[in-house]
């Protein structure tokens, strides 16, 4: 089992106590090294996180807020319409990075089975050229290609395929989704790629040469060794899509709502303790869902189970 | 000859937020005022519409000051978190946005009363006493409890966009409801001016009983929005869209007929080749203004007040008004269009079209509507309300 574990890493080049920090700061206790880090995600990270959820306990007078221990915005998101629109975020953001996986998983493959190893950085850097237009621009691009009059409609309509140009294409359901997939499914080939790369390939054979077929040697070692990086690819698409309001705001047509729209919206009117209590009781529900994301698919666990 | 810039594009509410946060650092950074040789240099904070192209050699010719320009968004949450906690106070002398934030500006102690005795052109212009004095529903957009907080600079009526080759001539916000462009109809997404709106024409057409549309009491609005969810599940509404370039697009694409708009976005659509014409609805046009604030802040100089109020008087001014009508398609002043005719700083065009914008305008003025209320009375419900509509 150990050897298993060894040899889905990818083989990149780490530092432990002997390696390049070590051989760099010899004298430096481990733990002196490791406050820096510890400091930083204090001071970054749980601090900010420690005032949000304050002020989501603060009162909202007119214009400003003063500090005290309130309910009332909690009320105001729980007991509203604000609610649906979190759990519909929920939904979409699960549904969306299920699409993104069974699209990312395949093309992942390819690129670490299937390309010459002296194109695969060319290939990768192909999914990364998108990025290097604004990530607005792109989203208002697919207004242009679904549109009633956009492309897709014009060449349907030139091939005879519809009498009318299909409505749905835009400002629907299926324009969010597309919008979610195109904007976060390339995040997520490059850590399935990687963790598909570290599989040591004498897994596989070794599975063939017992007498597996192609299908199984995948199912029972290749995806199960490639499970970490498909758990990282889907912690990126899942938050990313969560956090969304851009996509629902230019794809989604009739105010298509996920949560980064209604606490923005709340933000318009100087509602920070309300928009302060969506965040916190929104940073609460992932912290839960990760943790149990983490138990649930914990890698020593899983394999276990199938080496048994 | 008009020519919007992307500050046109941002005009009330959706300039990107990390610009007017990188403006703010910038601003804050270099100083909040830097005194140049011959004067003070002014800050103003500006949504866009209020510049005049980067030009501010007259006022710098007449008084020897400077101007430094930066970008704020439009949006409450965007105004407050510059002047409140993005150093705003300390780096901006003024803020010119869209009025009617006097209330919660004043309130939060973040803007000063204007002086208007320090202002020449004050009197001169005559739009104030006509569409803002005190006591009249203008007045809302510049003041607050009967005291003058906003310089306005320009003046617009709003009402909807149509395509009248495939919808006929429209002079009623019903269009926004009728079967007939069930689909082809698209709502800005704000609820002080498309919730507004319809407030206004289910009052005119008798649907509900509303006293004010320009500010609701919790249950005319929830009708309103019951109306809105109404249409809405009936498939009436295409979009709800949100910028300015988004809805120039759904009107160049033909992806709409009926559009609640402003008039900037079918100037730039019938640039773009795309035949639309600005409505006159019987029911009457959204009026608003737009104010320069001078920002409350304690440690200004006197010197640096007075070169304030010095360009809040040329914003109040001729070549000002008139350049900024020329640019924008908005009203300023009533020296404007005269100026234009009389000055060689403007071509015979250019001069008809200031009075004519001039006119046309006012002509909407003089008929009415309801003033569009930024901050209405119960303004959390207002929102929360619309965030029903939006979800439903």
């Amino acid at each position: 089992m150990a050897e298993v574990q060894g040899g889905m890493k990818p083989s990149l080049p780490t530092s432990g106590n002997g390696g390049i920090l070590g051989s760099l700061f010899p004298v430096l206790p481990r733990t002196v090294l490791l406050i820096v880090p510890v400091l930083f995600v204090a001071v970054l990270i749980i601090g900010p996180l420690s005032i949000m959820a304050a002020v989501s306990f603060w009162t909202k007078t007119g214009f400003t807020m003063k500090p005290d221990f309130s309910l009332e915005a909690y009320r105001t998101f729980l007991g509203g319409v604000r609610l649906s629109i979190f759990f519909r975020s929920l939904v979409v953001a699960t549904f969306a990075t299920l699409i993104m996986i069974v699209i990312a998983y395949p093309v992942a493959f390819l690129i670490a089975r299937r390309v010459r190893a002296d194109l695969v950085r060319s290939v990768l850097f192909l999914f990364s050229v998108p990025f290097l237009v604004n990530y607005i621009l792109r989203t208002f691009a697919w207004t242009d290609i679904l549109g009633r009059s956009g492309w897709v409609n014009e060449v349907l309509l030139w091939l005879g395929v519809v009498d009318a140009p299909l409505d749905w294409l835009l400002y629907s359901q299926f324009a969010v989704y597309l919008g979610l997939v195109t904007a976060y499914m390339p995040f997520m080939i490059f850590p399935i790629w990687l963790s598909l790369a570290g599989i040591d390939r004498r897994y596989e054979e070794a599975s063939w040469m017992l007498g597996e077929g192609p299908l199984r040697s995948f199912w029972h070692i290749t995806l199960p060794l490639s499970l970490p990086g498909v758990f990282a690819a889907a912690i990126f698409g899942f938050v990313g899509a969560f956090g969304e309001f851009a996509v629902s705001t230019v794809l989604g047509g009739t105010g298509y709502q996920l949560l980064g729209n209604s606490i923005t919206s709340a933000l318009d009117v100087i509602n920070y303790p309300l928009a302060a209590a969506m965040s916190t009781f929104t940073v609460g529900v992932m912290a839960v869902l990760l943790t149990l994301w983490f138990r649930a698919f914990d890698l020593r666990i899983f394999l276990a189970k199938i080496l048994d | 000859m008009t020519k919007y810039s992307m500050h046109d594009i941002d005009r009330r509410r959706f300039l990107g937020a990390g610009v007017a946060a990188g403006s703010a650092l910038l601003a804050g950074s270099l100083g909040s005022r830097v005194l140049a040789q011959d004067g003070a240099t002014v800050t103003i904070a500006d949504i866009g519409v209020g510049d005049p192209g980067g030009d501010w050699s007259r006022f710098t010719e007449a008084t020897g000051n400077q101007v430094k320009l930066v970008a704020i968004g439009n949006s409450p949450s965007a105004v407050v978190n510059q002047l409140l906690a993005g150093g705003g106070r300390k780096a901006f002398d003024l803020v010119n946005i869209v009025g009617g934030m006097q209330r919660p500006l004043a309130e939060a102690d973040l803007i000063q009363e204007i002086d208007t005795s320090r202002l020449k052109n004050w009197e001169k212009d005559t739009y104030i006493a006509e569409y803002l004095a005190p006591g009249t529903k203008g007045f809302n957009f510049i003041g607050y409890e009967g005291k003058t907080y906003g310089v306005p600079t320009i003046l617009q009526a709003d009402s909807f966009a149509y395509m009248p080759d495939v919808t006929g001539e429209l002079d009623s916000y019903g269009a926004y409801f009728d079967p007939k462009f069930r689909g082809y109809v698209a709502l800005e997404d704000n609820y002080t001016t498309a919730g507004q709106k319809t407030a206004l024409y289910m009052k005119k057409s008798g649907l509900a009983e509303i006293s004010d549309p320009a500010d609701m009491t919790p249950k005319e609005l929830a009708t309103v929005i019951d109306f809105l969810i109404e249409k809405k599940k009936e498939g009436q509404f295409r979009v709800i869209w949100s910028s300015f370039e988004q809805a120039v697009k759904l009107l160049v694409n033909k992806e709409v007929h009926v559009l609640d708009c402003w008039e900037p976005m079918v100037i730039a659509a019938n640039q773009q080749g795309a035949n639309v014409k600005y409505a006159s609805p019987k029911e009457g046009f959204l009026l608003w203004a737009m104010a320069a604030y001078l920002v409350n802040n304690p440690d200004r100089s006197e010197a640096q007040t007075d070169a304030a109020y010095e360009l809040l008087d040329f914003m109040l001014g001729p070549w000002y008004g008139a350049t900024i009508t020329q640019m924008r398609g908005y009203i300023t002043n009533p020296q404007a269009a005269p100026f234009a005719r009389q000055s060689d700083l403007f071509t015979a065009d250019e001069a008809d079209h200031i009075e004519e914008v001039d006119n046309r305008v006012k002509e909407k003025f003089s008929y009415g509507g309801t003033w569009q209320n930024r901050w209405p009375t119960e303004v959390d419900l207002y929102e929360e309300e619309w965030q029903r509509f939006k979800a439903a």
